[in-house]
């Protein structure tokens, strides 16, 4: 197959048609921070965290999502992008009510590695401090909305890994929560198999196995994609 | 049905017409507006009115569309002399129908702005609110019943689609809509015969087109109106953009709010089939085409094309990234043309006046004619149609009648809550696609609220965007966030507990938001805010706490410092 050629922060790169800027640049070990996208289920482009600066385009575009076309010229770190990653991180922690002292992930979680990554020492908007509910209804497991971040990994991985889709999105705006089915309690759940991928596709604490406690939380995110590929040879 | 078929039922309908058995016609508005303020009760009073007279066979009386200016209704229509009544109402019925069919002249003291014009014209199209107009897209609205489709096939109705399917290729359409100019009526003013060029060069089996009538901007109603009052106009647009790329299936994805112009259109739909004009083999042609309506449910965002798609499919109404566009992967992963109703009912009059006609109107860069809906402090709003490139003065102070109660201008806000605002110093604005951006606002759709001195401009950018913070879809964090942390420091001015620090803070935010954006919702949401901080940033800078004023702030008692 005849490989592209493209341009990231000044370097040239041959790539295969129809690979996504982001996957170009984990290839080569080039950084693009990113929270909702998860190596095995499908791209949303939600978080805004891998905008990169395309020359020729007037807008930002998801690294994610965005296919890569011969002779594009990407910038991944410009003052710009680096700005409004620091404000997109800063903003993700305002809106719920994290608290990594307390947190079952402190020390495995995305949200945190990605403070420490863009240097955010504090934050300047004010938290919304949103009173969210923490269902325990499950036998195993816990989802504690005041640690989600709504990259809907649990909702893609439920749906399209397991085929359940116990997890779906209720509301719109700065309401917007993950339900269970048709917003039951979890343990209520008809679609819920108990599989525990989406603990494993949770960034944060949000979704814990029960009778662990403060930074007990062991996370193996890339298990989706290994049975994505295992998978794949089966087929 | 073939062509001959058509040909003969015009002929029959137009015959009919022409050797009228009636003497006099009336038509009463029957848009949302008119309906809301009683023009039902006025069309039955009105009808019993002429059977007790027994002037029934003199007679007819029509419900019609959209007459324009709204806030004077409920409008009745002496069509033959275009004589219109204003704020009609059951007790001066009898007086009208005596004074106008039996006397033969009109009662001055309830025509049309009797009560602010000296002297109100007899014939309401020489009135300066009709005068400065140019009906393209709003032609027949308001001169035929909407729910008949013979009364549309009298005003050359399907014409355009019987010349495209007998006259022209595919290819031709495409290539007269590029020569007309025409761009999309929805907002973003995207050339429309270079979408249309695209979703046709897209090769598959299967293709859509969707006519997106999700009007959910605040003081916006050009597309309720255009579907209740001539829906059959849309719906030929459609067929004819189907015939063009090569889809056979249309959808039509009209707001739940409006059931008026739902009813109105699932009517023309059913008729249109009945006629043979929808569904296999139209006019003998070997082209199909139909039309299903899906119904909003009342998401703003669902206006924006890949929500709306996702809506049509069944899935929650988020946005997804672009590129893909939707031209090329749209519904249900197919080649779609969505385009806006205003666009599919300028459509017909560009293929038969032909391109050159419509792109001579307007100015160089934005061809034909916008609808608007003219609200706010002026003394007529309505619904108007002007040609492009109208001066912003003209619309308010000829067309609007001027400032209600002879206030001050201040400014005109346009595009509603993704647009931006015309400060006073711009009034003589040519009002197109380019001079509007380049002012910090947007065409938009076409809502144009007009404001006074009293208007507060902080005021105006909270309640914009507490509206994009309420609509707002939930999906990409810097409009689901970004939003709620603007409406919040925007009240926090309005209530003159800011600093200058929180004002860097917004303007900030707001280029954040509006760049970093999934869709064009969270894109545009910060532009009333930005827009007003262009031309009145005066009024945030006198609302803030100064920092020799800090001592005089009032500490609440429950707060220790």
């Amino acid at each position: 197959m005849n490989k592209l050629t493209i341009y990231i922060d000044d370097k040239q790169f041959q790539a295969e048609p129809g690979k996504s800027i982001l996957e170009v640049c984990r290839e080569h070990d080039i950084e693009i921070l990113t929270m909702c996208h998860l190596k095995g289920v499908n791209d949303v482009g939600a978080c805004r965290l891998c905008l990169v600066e395309i020359e020729g385009m007037s807008k930002l575009l998801s690294a994610c999502t965005t296919k890569i076309t011969a002779n594009m010229v990407i910038h991944t770190k410009t003052e710009r992008i680096k700005k409004y990653q620091r404000i997109t991180t800063e903003l993700f922690f305002a809106e719920r009510n994290h608290v990594c002292a307390v947190c079952v992930a402190n020390g495995t979680c995305e949200l945190q590695d990605l403070g420490y990554k863009v240097g955010m020492d504090h934050i300047r908007y004010p938290f919304l401090f949103p009173k969210c509910e923490v269902d325990t209804s499950h036998p195993w497991y816990v989802m504690d909305q005041n640690r989600c971040i709504m990259c809907t990994r649990c909702v893609r991985v439920c749906n399209e890994v397991e085929g359940a889709h116990n997890w779906d999105v209720k509301n719109r705006g700065y309401q917007v929560r993950i339900i269970s089915d048709f917003d039951t309690p979890w343990g209520e759940s008809i679609t819920c198999t108990s599989c525990g991928k989406c603990l494993q596709a949770c960034p944060t604490g949000a979704l814990w196995p029960k009778a662990i406690v403060q930074g007990q939380m062991k996370k193996n995110p890339e298990i989706i994609d290994e049975l994505m590929e295992r998978r794949k040879m089966i087929l | 049905m073939n062509r001959q078929d058509l040909k003969t039922i015009i002929y029959a309908e137009k015959a009919k017409v022409e050797n009228n058995k009636y003497k006099h016609k009336i038509g009463v508005c029957c848009g949302a507006g008119c309906i809301s303020s009683g023009s039902e009760e006025v069309l039955k009073k009105l009808q019993e009115e002429v059977t007790t007279r027994g002037l029934d066979h003199d007679v007819e009386i029509i419900p019609t569309g959209c007459m324009g200016p709204c806030n004077q209704g409920p409008l009745m229509k002496y069509l033959p002399d275009h004589t219109i009544y204003q704020k009609v109402d059951c007790s001066n019925i009898a007086a009208i129908v005596q004074s106008q069919i039996i006397d033969k002249k009109p009662i001055e003291h309830l025509l049309l702005f009797a009560d602010t014009r000296e002297k109100p014209f007899r014939d309401a199209r020489e009135d300066p609110f009709f005068k400065s107009q140019l009906k393209i897209v709003l032609r027949n609205c308001g001169q035929l019943n909407p729910e008949r489709i013979e009364d549309f096939l009298v005003h050359d109705g399907y014409q355009a689609l019987d010349k495209t399917l007998c006259e022209m290729s595919p290819e031709d359409v495409i290539a007269e809509i590029k020569h007309s100019r025409l761009r999309g009526r929805g907002g973003a003013g995207y050339p429309t015969g270079l979408k249309w060029e695209t979703v046709y060069k897209y090769v598959n089996d299967q293709k859509y087109v969707i006519c997106n009538g999700d009007e959910g901007d605040p003081g916006a109603f050009m597309d309720r109106s255009v579907l209740e009052g001539n829906p059959h106009r849309v719906l030929e647009g459609m067929a004819i953009a189907g015939y063009a790329i090569g889809a056979t299936k249309g959808y039509a994805y009209i707001r739940g709010e409006y059931p008026l112009a739902i009813k109105r259109f699932e009517t023309a739909i059913k008729q249109a089939r009945k006629m043979g004009l929808l569904g296999t083999d139209i006019l003998g042609s070997n082209f199909s085409f139909d039309v299903e309506v899906r119904i909003g449910a009342g998401a703003f965002v669902c206006g924006e094309e890949t929500a709306l798609i996702a809506s049509i499919e069944g899935k929650r109404g988020t946005p997804r990234p672009r590129p893909p566009f939707p031209a090329e992967f749209g519904l249900w992963g197919k080649p779609t043309l969505i385009n806006n109703v205003e666009t599919f009912a300028s459509i017909s009059p560009i293929i038969i006046n032909g391109g050159e006609w419509y792109s001579e109107i307007g100015t160089p860069k934005s061809a034909g004619t916008k609808v608007f809906a003219l609200a706010g402090k002026i003394n007529y709003s309505g619904l108007i149609e002007v040609p492009m490139g109208t001066s912003l003065r003209e619309i308010v102070f000829d067309i609007g009648g001027g400032m209600q109660g002879g206030g001050e201008f201040k400014a005109a806000q346009t595009g509603g809550p993704s647009g931006g605002c015309i400060p006073a110093g711009h009034l003589d604005v040519k009002m197109d696609y380019e001079a509007l951006t380049n002012l910090g606002s947007i065409m938009g759709s076409g809502g144009l609220i007009i404001m006074d001195q009293t208007s507060d401009m902080v005021d105006v950018a909270r309640f914009f965007m507490e509206f994009c913070m309420d609509e707002s879809c939930g999906k990409c964090l810097p409009c689901r966030v970004g939003t709620k942390m603007m409406c919040d420091l925007l009240q926090k001015i309005c209530d003159n507990r800011a600093t200058q620090i929180d004002l860097d803070r917004l303007e900030e935010l707001a280029i954040y938001v509006k760049e970093t954006s999934l869709c064009g919702l969270g894109g545009s949401a910060p532009n009333p805010l930005l827009s007003t901080l262009r031309h009145f940033r005066n009024e945030y800078q006198n609302r803030l706490i100064r920092h020799e004023q800090k001592d005089q702030i009032e500490v609440p008692s429950n707060i220790q410092v």
